[in-house]
């Protein structure tokens, strides 16, 4: 890119009303947030919201507290840990069904019971059986990414056309040849959606899993390295609403950032993609 | 005798009904319904049985002795004459509609008994089944038609009652076949092994073997004996008021988030596909929200909403708002440009365009919307009721863990899993009835 489409997407109108929508919605939470200090009575809902200066002066403050980053670095550790495990599992798991009419009859039965429940329902159950803490919730991360994956998987190799089959099968293609110069690049669009999705769960998820858990008290009562999820949680028993909002700001970024790096790679894998 | 060879059991009517031809393919309860309205008649050797022309009320089955049966040469049959033995069937006419009169005559050659079943009976038995009926009335029609090589216009006879389109099958004999059909394929049988699998190692691993790690957690057969206990130990079971009551109380509360999220979701995603300026202004601060996780908003959700029930229910119904919305956003995007140049063209207002292209054409993506939107809602509500809440299922998950009530943790999930999955498949079909267009145009397509 250079800057003359640089500069005309930054003064475009999109940009602008963008911009403009964003504003309007931080000063009316500002405006919903001090109404109370200014007009003498709290507004329903906004009221208990703290005000986005100083939630902004609080997070200026944590900037240079070790304990803040090191959140960040748990959930991350732990998002990351729990997505790759359900990488590693999901995608065989899935290949192995779509490949295997018998494969499929024996696991996706079972597979489809278990999947309407929860990952978090899980919570208890994994902390019961996993000796640590840690591995607890980042089962229930790869749980939260594995469904996901391993649907999108199965629903990508069925939407390969059965063309590209017949046609393998009868230029004498082996069942390793149509395995893998067929249903890998046919589910990788597939795969690359899934886990993007499943990324995003897997933030919820670690979020909810470090409430859960930690908020049972089982991790430092400082909440340094608790996790972002046990960073909010801590800042609400703690009474530092502002906290709190920084808190949620941190994962969104931090969510969004890592979905992104998540889309990036599937584009880089699904070069084919690109060409229209 | 070669004859008394073939001679069957004569107090066996049901026995014998089985042994000849039609009636082989026969369940055992229709032939002994068939068996009662049969009555047996003996004719003394050269008693005629019935004359050409005669009122054709009976089809009868041999059952000892034998028949002499000659069609009338105005048939033009090829085979006009035929020796009947045991076990053999004549007197068809009794079946055809058209035909209400004998086409031959018969008489029987030695002292011979019969079985005679009246032909209106009959009929009404074989409708009773729609099943094995209709096989038994084409294997009629195709025996009176082949067998005895009769004229075209007996072939062109349809045997009374039977019905035009045997192959609109009612619902449940339709349901049936499927189930027959599934039945005969490997699915079920693999899908009981998958299930064993699962099911076994969770016995084994905790009850039997006693595995490092599984043996702190509830047996599959101490959460069966728990669930099934009128008297259950640790306070939940199926027989317990409360466990119908955390179940209301967790889909009351995904019943409104849901209905929320659809009354305002809908409604925003499709002014969002539908207004480029309206998005320009809208969706950078719905996309500044979305990446922050519904579990994130619990402590302020729980600050903004006083009391137990409003935030539960505020976490419940953002998760679904999200998926409704955006999927109701992209399916109006996906609709094909053509159709607002053509409604365009032939001078249609924004609101016809509205109400008659963007409504039914994102539609699709709505329920597929709806349906992710259910998923996450029952997500969030398990999370929600976790962190606060003194009803629920989730609260029901959490609290056994909190008391130690193993086994009620697992009721929880299943109880869980199964809610989620009628409400899903609930959605689901409100979908596919709604869009029975769509289902229709996928199947002429034959692709998804």
């Amino acid at each position: 890119m250079d800057v003359a489409t640089i500069k005309k997407t930054l003064f475009s109108r999109t940009v602008g009303r963008g911009i403009v929508s964003i504003a309007v919605f931080v000063l009316l939470w500002e405006v919903g947030s001090r109404w109370k200090q200014w007009f003498g009575f709290e507004l329903p809902w906004i009221g208990a919201v703290p005000a986005p200066s100083s939630v902004i002066e609080v997070w200026l403050g944590l900037l240079y507290d070790l304990g803040y980053w090191l959140s960040w670095y748990k959930s991350t550790l732990r998002v990351f840990a729990g997505f790759i495990a359900a990488m590693i599992v999901g995608i065989p798991f899935g290949l192995m069904m779509a490949i295997s009419r018998t494969a499929y009859g024996v696991l996706f039965p079972p597979f489809e019971v278990l999947r309407p429940i929860p990952p978090l329902a899980w919570v208890p159950a994994s902390i019961i059986f996993w000796p640590t803490q840690e591995m607890s919730i980042a089962f229930v991360t790869f749980l939260g990414a594995f469904y996901t994956i391993v649907i999108n998987v199965l629903g990508g190799a069925k939407s390969i056309d059965v063309r590209y089959f017949q046609a393998a099968r009868s230029m004498g293609a082996t069942r390793w040849n149509v395995f893998r110069r067929i249903i890998l690049p046919g589910t990788l669009p597939s795969i690359v959606v899934g886990a993007a999705v499943g990324m995003g769960i897997t933030w919820e998820v670690v979020v909810a899993a470090e409430m859960i858990s930690g908020g049972g008290g089982a991790i430092q009562a400082s909440g340094a390295g608790g996790g972002l999820g046990f960073f909010i949680w801590n800042s609400y028993v703690g009474g530092s609403y502002e906290q709190i909002v920084v808190g949620m700001i941190s994962i969104g970024i931090a969510g969004y950032i890592s979905s992104g790096i998540v889309r990036k790679l599937g584009e880089l894998s699904t070069p084919w993609l690109r060409v229209r | 005798m070669e004859l008394a060879t073939r001679t069957v059991r004569t107090e066996d009517t049901v026995g014998l009904l089985k042994s000849a031809m039609p009636f082989q393919v026969v369940s055992n309860e229709m032939l002994e319904a068939i068996a009662r309205a049969a009555r047996r008649v003996s004719y003394k050797a050269g008693e005629v049985i019935y004359n050409r022309g005669d009122r054709a009320d009976d089809l009868f089955v041999v059952v000892r002795g034998r028949v002499e049966h000659v069609l009338g040469p105005g048939a033009g049959a090829t085979n006009l004459l035929r020796i009947l033995g045991p076990g053999e069937v004549f007197g068809w006419a009794a079946l055809l509609k058209s035909q209400p009169y004998r086409l031959a005559k018969s008489t029987a050659v030695e002292d011979t008994e019969c079985l005679a079943i009246n032909g209106d009976a009959l009929l009404r038995i074989l409708e009773s089944d729609p099943e094995t009926g209709d096989v038994v009335m084409s294997r009629f029609a195709t025996m009176i038609t082949r067998d005895f090589t009769v004229p075209e216009w007996v072939a062109q006879l349809r045997p009374v009652g039977r019905r035009a389109a045997p192959q609109q099958l009612t619902g449940l004999a339709l349901t049936m076949f499927r189930l027959a059909q599934w039945l005969r394929s490997p699915r079920p049988y693999l899908m009981v092994i998958g299930f064993s699998l699962v099911l076994g190692f969770w016995y084994l691993a905790v009850e039997v073997w006693k595995l490092p790690r599984f043996e702190q957690m509830p047996g599959l057969t101490a959460v069966v004996k728990e669930w099934l206990s009128p008297d259950p130990a640790y306070g939940l079971s199926i027989y317990t008021p409360e466990y119908y009551q955390h179940i209301w109380v967790s889909c009351r509360r995904v019943g409104i988030a849901f209905f929320l999220a659809t009354a305002l979701g809908v409604p925003l995603g499709l002014f969002l596909g539908w207004s480029p300026k309206f998005k320009e202004y809208v969706f950078p601060v719905f996309e500044m929200l979305r990446p922050i996780p519904i579990l994130a908003w619990v402590p302020l959700a729980i600050l903004m909403f006083k009391g137990l029930e409003t935030p539960v229910i505020f976490l419940t119904f953002l998760a679904s708002f999200y998926a409704t919305a955006l999927n109701t956003m992209l399916g109006v995007q996906s609709i094909d440009e053509s159709y607002f140049r053509a409604a365009y063209c032939l001078g249609a207002s924004r609101w016809q365009t509205f109400r008659h292209i963007i409504i039914p054409g994102a539609l699709p993506f709505i329920f597929t919307g709806l349906q992710i939107s259910v998923g996450v809602a029952w997500f969030s509500l398990v999370a929600a009721e976790m962190v606060s809440g003194q009803f629920g299922l989730g609260y029901v998950i959490n609290n056994s863990y909190t008391t130690v009530r193993y086994p009620t943790i697992i009721i929880g999930m299943v109880t869980l899993g199964a809610v989620g999955y009628i409400t899903s498949a609930l959605v689901r079909i409100v979908g596919d009835h709604l869009m029975q267009w769509r289902v229709r145009e996928l199947a002429l397509g034959g692709q998804s």
